[in-house]
């Protein structure tokens, strides 16, 4: 079986030395050193980082976790304070939540999709690099508080109103709004990227259905990512507007709803549990197989499996809510649909189950993990679907069986097995193999504190003992149990030291690993170990989903460079562009080097991030500005810039560079994006309608305030300039590009008309935002449209300016198409916006 | 908490020990405010707790054969198959423990479930039930009777229901968002501002049950604790009749010697507080039938000879945080006459 592409890479190519191709790659795509590595943008290096990072912050998290269980070991504690306590209970599980286990799983990805899908690099570098700085800045920003002693204490969930301005008058819930929030940034911007690396950057051949299950996971995570994070991002900036200006979204006399944050936050929270279990499963399914020394048995199962967790998982987020009061009809809808998400999940553990009856399993150290794995998920599952009971429910929510279910779940769900895929994978990030006997010695005590710590916890739930009390008296019954829990907790924690001890010591005397030690059959163990920058000296073509057991000679010969795209001359960072569903090569990918524009943008972040946290608004409006400069200049270098990719030259017979063609990745990573930012603006109709229908004291005037005539001509403006600009592309799609720039030029000039109109509209309403909610979150609405159509202006003028320094044009049409996409999107919600805000309330009224 | 009194006046308060040590010898003794789901004591919580214990077992089950299968299958010898065979093992553990098995349980659980939660709405009855409102504040209840004969009757911090027959409790927030919770009793419910749940709950027989706010509601949330005490109907009315704006303002007014104490308390106490016939305020608990109350602080210590004294001196310290200024201004003899008079509101 031959995997070498002969039609896309003529054999004259292939090169005579090996070496010399691997330093001419390793110039292209090496690492620099010193203070120059902050501008680093390769995948490997910042899976690393934020690998390393994600797991500084579960140290703090779990220091956290021992003070709690130091202080309920006894009764009647007082070893911190009421206050210090909510302090430490919130930061634990936010820590946890959106400083460790999210960033920990995506820098895992970042590490692994591009290896395992045969690619060079993830599709957006540079949006790699912002997502971790981001990440770093808004989780140093966030647990300063605690430094502070100004952290947040309103719980994990922030519910209003205890987290308003009125019973939180401290900065703690400003912390945490803006320091998620700015962490958000980078979930979002490595989900976006994860989702067009994999369905356009896969090695040619390597269709949806050969593709790498842990690729599946990572796609259905990144997506639910996409679309489950806008609606806690506006939730914090609405809640954040309350805070600080007064709007009132969450305030009943002001009519608004408390209840509204909490739809808000778990529309997104409990996508966010499943956002975790995915990758972790993924981990799972990959490593059964590879123990198994089989392929795994129903596959379509697991794809089929991974789709409907996806789906329903956005329909279960009331079952959190069951105690608010919801009519009876919902109820019922979410507590059956909680516990229909048993069906995917026992499907893939049967699923892992029948592959290990049918195949040769071996218990090597990561497959310990798995079963540790198994045995509490399977657990935790089964109170899950108890508690998706609603009488049951209503019991036990908020006490300490709660606690102990979502342990199982989050621990068992997603640290057991990214223990084990660390375990697993640990040969190739480092070439050296760890330690069995810490190794072992790690998983047993781990494993038996983590249930002494939390099967314990689920009777002291049931005896009575609610969440989130700083002490309680003895004679409840709750002694015991609470000490035993404490006790097993430090031994979890001497559990996990010798796990992080064995994966620190192994980098420098870990046994030398041999090649593909696990002997796996995916891609990601042809890479040298440790990997090189570059990944692949050469790009296979991929027949079968197990590449390395079918041609176990595949490593070497990628290596050697016998495949394609092995070629360094013309000095740009290339890999395949294939097709989604068939992974046929559709183009050359040319990718950035390393770039300093995302630390700048995020630094600026960073100082816009701090500047609205100590209310030094002109600041934060200055620092906007600064990072918008940072990201439009970062914008600038693309296409046929000369640090681009001024010369289009390629390897006769291969495909052009995608800047040359219409069908970029860039279009991808537009409409996914779109997907984000269209799931805010869903969430933000959900408020307004949520608001207009069930508020408690919601006060509307008898007409709309917005000028109809005003918004209409405003959506008129915006509509002309959609449609100019649509015709400019279809123009450039048939290589013509005659009056692009004044067309450009023009387009702008109508973007500027409609946020002119707008604004227009929206000062001569006369909203008093601070009084009533209808008011606050019209202008919110607004101020939305404003953004985006200023957005869409000033992004039309630079493809103008581009047109004139010759980056844009026939010769590399593709810009404007991702611009059109924006466009595109702005026209169609400014038309739902009029419409839901301005001519609604006039043909209902209020 | 109600023991932590008693340490923190050990440690670092000088008072008399001995009614202390007294008062911490009947908390010990008193199984009254036990909270365990697993002891009901009315029939919505009995359901509860059946399926509960069905559930355990049904999930053990199920939990043992998952895993003893997956542990077999590492110990198992190897068999040669065909692939047609593979397959059809495969889709045979797929179908029947991926589908067959949840979906199965999920129908028994719900066909099973779903009837033991009627229990605990306010559907009609023939007879309208109670109806006992109770409003959260951070940290304490406020309470209400609004279909008392005479009047509404409004208390704080107690709860008296009618034992054996059912009671509709309406119930809201105040401030931020609290929940209402008598664990033996079952059921619990969020109380939200601007809107009001219901919940209904039956006690079997007189008795006092442990009662907590169970939604995270700021610093002393630990510390928002009640004793519901359901008594024999007749009782019950005798109790409210008791409670009677007229008979409450008697009550504060009937004895002279306590003229400096009743002083007092409308210069420092009475913005805040209510007592029948001198104050009308609500930003705090009312303290009309105070000294009969079993519980200070919102059930975090026990009532006793000069607990409300103790409490007045060093509720700071024993409920860190909460919404009533320290006395430090307060001379010492003017808290003793205040605390000795409020004890004397003894419906």
């Amino acid at each position: 079986m031959t995997t070498i592409n002969r039609e896309v890479t003529p054999q004259g190519d292939l090169p005579e030395n090996p070496e010399r191709l691997h330093n001419d790659l390793h110039e292209i795509w090496g690492n620099p050193r010193g203070l120059k590595a902050l501008t680093i943008v390769n995948h490997t290096t910042l899976g690393l980082r934020f690998m390393v990072t994600g797991m500084v912050f579960f140290l703090i998290g779990g220091l956290l976790a021992m003070l709690v269980r130091t202080q309920l070991a006894l009764p009647d504690q007082d070893f911190m304070s009421p206050d210090i306590y909510n302090q430490v209970i919130t930061m634990h599980g936010t820590v946890m939540m959106f400083l460790f286990a999210i960033p920990m799983l995506e820098g895992l990805a970042i590490y692994m999709i591009p290896k395992m899908i045969g690619a060079r690099d993830l599709v957006c570098p540079r949006l790699t690099s912002l997502g971790y700085w981001c990440y770093l800045f808004g989780g140093i920003i966030l647990t300063f508080s605690l430094v502070l002693e100004m952290a947040p204490d309103s719980g994990w969930f922030m519910y209003t109103p205890l987290s308003s301005s009125e019973y939180s008058p401290n900065l703690g819930s400003d912390f945490w709004l803006l320091g998620i929030t700015f962490v958000e940034i980078s979930a979002l911007s490595a989900g976006v990227e994860l989702v067009v690396s994999i369905l356009r950057t896969r090695t040619q051949g390597m269709a949806l259905h050969k593709m790498p299950l842990f690729a599946w996971y990572i796609l259905a995570m990144a997506l639910m990512i996409v679309v489950g994070f806008p609606p806690l991002i506006l939730g914090s900036i609405l809640l954040e507007l309350e805070r600080a200006v007064g709007m009132p979204f969450f305030e009943v006399a002001g009519g608004g709803d408390p209840i509204l944050w909490q739809h808000l936050f778990w529309l997104f929270g409990h996508p966010e549990v499943y956002i975790i279990f995915l990758p972790a499963a993924g981990i799972v399914s990959t490593l059964i197989p590879v123990f198994a020394g089989r392929p795994i048995v129903g596959y379509g199962w697991v794809v089929f499996a991974i789709i409907t967790t996806g789906f329903i998982s956005f329909g279960l987020w009331v079952h959190h809510m069951f105690t608010v009061g919801i009519p009876q009809l919902a109820q019922a809808f979410f507590s059956a649909a909680s516990m229909l998400v048993a069906v995917p999940t026992a499907i893939q553990v049967f699923v892992w189950l029948a592959t290990l009856w049918l195949g040769k399993p071996k218990m090597k150290l990561p497959m310990l993990w798995i079963m540790g794995f198994l045995i509490i998920f399977v657990c935790g599952g089964l109170t899950g679907v108890m508690l998706a009971l609603v009488p049951f429910n209503w019991q036990v929510h908020d006490t300490h069986f709660v606690v102990a279910h979502m342990h199982y779940v989050l621990v068992g769900g997603m640290f057991f097995p990214l223990i084990a895929g660390l375990y697993y994978w640990l040969p190739l990030f480092s070439g050296r193999m760890p330690s069995e006997t810490l190794g072992k010695w790690g998983f047993w005590l781990t494993f038996l504190g983590f249930n002494g710590t939390f099967l314990i916890m689920h009777w002291t739930g049931l005896l009575g003992m609610p969440r989130r009390v700083y002490s309680y008296e003895t004679g409840m019954g709750w002694d015991i149990f609470n000490l035993l829990s404490s006790m097993s907790s430090f031994v979890m924690s001497a559990g996990i030291a010798m796990v992080l001890l064995d994966f620190a010591l192994h980098f420098r005397f870990g046994k030398p690993a041999k090649h593909n030690p696990w002997n796996a059959d995916t891609l990601e163990w042809a890479n040298s170990m440790p990997p090189s920058a570059y990944n692949f000296v050469s790009l296979p073509k991929i027949e079968t989903r197990h590449p390395l057991w079918d041609d176990p000679d595949l490593p070497r010969a990628m290596a050697a460079g016998e495949h394609s795209l092995a070629v360094a001359t013309h000095g740009r960072r290339e890999m395949w562009g294939t097709d989604p569903l068939t992974g046929k090569v559709r183009e050359i990918i040319h990718l950035p080097g390393n770039s300093w524009w995302p630390l700048f943008a995020a630094m600026a972040l960073a100082v816009v991030c701090i500047s609205l946290l100590t209310r030094l608004y002109p600041l934060a409006g200055i620092a906007v500005v600064i990072a918008a400069l940072f990201l439009l200049r970062w914008s600038w270098e693309n296409g046929a810039h000369p640090k681009a990719a001024p010369d289009a030259h390629v390897a006769p017979g291969d495909p052009s560079l995608h800047s040359r063609t219409m069908d970029g990745p860039g279009l991808w990573a537009m409409s996914i994006t779109m997907l984000a930012n269209g799931s805010f603006f869903l969430s933000y109709l959900f408020g307004w309608f949520y608001l207009w229908t069930v508020s408690p004291e919601w006060r509307m005037p008898e007409t709309s305030p917005l000028s109809l005539v005003g918004l209409v001509v405003a959506a008129v403006a915006l509509t002309v300039g959609g449609g100019i600009l649509e015709k400019l592309v279809r123009g450039l799609r048939q290589q013509r590009d005659a009056g692009l720039a004044i067309g450009m030029f023009s387009i702008s000039a109508l973007g500027f008309v409609q946020v002119g109109v707008t604004l227009w509209v929206l000062l001569s309403a006369n909203l008093a935002v601070t009084e009533t909610s209808h008011d606050a979150i019209i202008m919110v609405g607004l101020a939305y449209a404003l953004l985006h159509g200023g957005l869409g202006a000033v992004l039309t003028l630079l493809q103008g300016l581009r047109v004139g320094y010759g980056y844009v044009g026939a010769h590399a049409p593709f810009e404007p198409a991702v611009v059109a996409q924006l466009w595109r999107y702005n026209v169609v919600t400014f038309w739902i916006i009029v419409g839901a805000l301005a001519v609604l309330p006039r043909v209902i009224g209020s | 908490m109600r023991l932590s009194i008693q340490r923190l006046t050990q440690q670092r308060v000088n008072l008399p020990g001995v009614p202390l040590a007294l008062l911490a010898g009947l908390l010990l003794t008193g199984c009254a405010g036990d909270k365990s789901i697993l002891d009901p004591a009315g029939q919505a919580a009995r359901d509860v707790v059946m399926i509960w214990w069905v559930m355990l077992g049904f999930g053990t089950v199920v939990f043992v054969t998952v895993v003893a299968l997956w542990l077999y299958a590492f110990k198992r010898k190897e068999v040669t198959r065909t692939p047609v065979q593979e397959r059809r093992i495969a889709r045979r553990w797929i179908i029947g423990g991926g589908i067959i098995l949840p979906v199965a349980s999920i129908t028994a659980l719900l066909a099973f479930g779903v009837p033991a939660g009627q229990r605990l709405l306010p559907l009609p009855l023939g007879e309208p039930p109670e109806v006992i409102e109770v409003i959260g504040h951070q940290w304490w209840w406020e309470v209400r009777y609004p279909d008392a004969e005479g009047g509404e009757v409004v208390t704080s911090n107690q709860l008296i229901m009618p034992a054996g027959e059912p009671v509709d409790f309406h119930v809201t927030g105040a401030d931020v968002i609290h929940a209402f919770w008598v664990p033996r009793l079952g059921g619990k419910i969020d109380m939200i501002p601007g809107r009001v749940n219901k919940i209904r709950l039956e006690a079997d027989e007189p008795a006092v049950f442990g009662a907590q706010c169970a939604e995270f509601c700021g610093a002393q949330h630990t510390q928002m604790q009640l004793y519901v005490e359901a008594v024999e109907r007749d009782e019950y009315d005798a109790w409210l009749a008791a409670r009677q704006t007229d008979e409450l303002t008697s009550l504060a007014e009937n004895d002279q010697q306590h003229e400096p104490a009743r002083e007092a308390f409308m210069t420092h106490c009475a913005s805040c507080h209510r007592v029948a016939g001198l104050s009308t305020a609500g930003e705090g608990p009312d303290l009309s039938d105070l000294g009969s109350r079993t519980s200070l602080g919102a059930g975090i210590m026990a009532m006793e000879e000069g607990a409300v004294t103790h409490w007045l001196k060093h509720h700071q310290r024993l409920k860190p945080g909460n919404k009533m200024p320290p006395h430090d201004d307060i001379e010492t003899a003017t808290l003793e006459s205040l605390g000795a008079w409020l004890e004397t509101l003894t419906p």
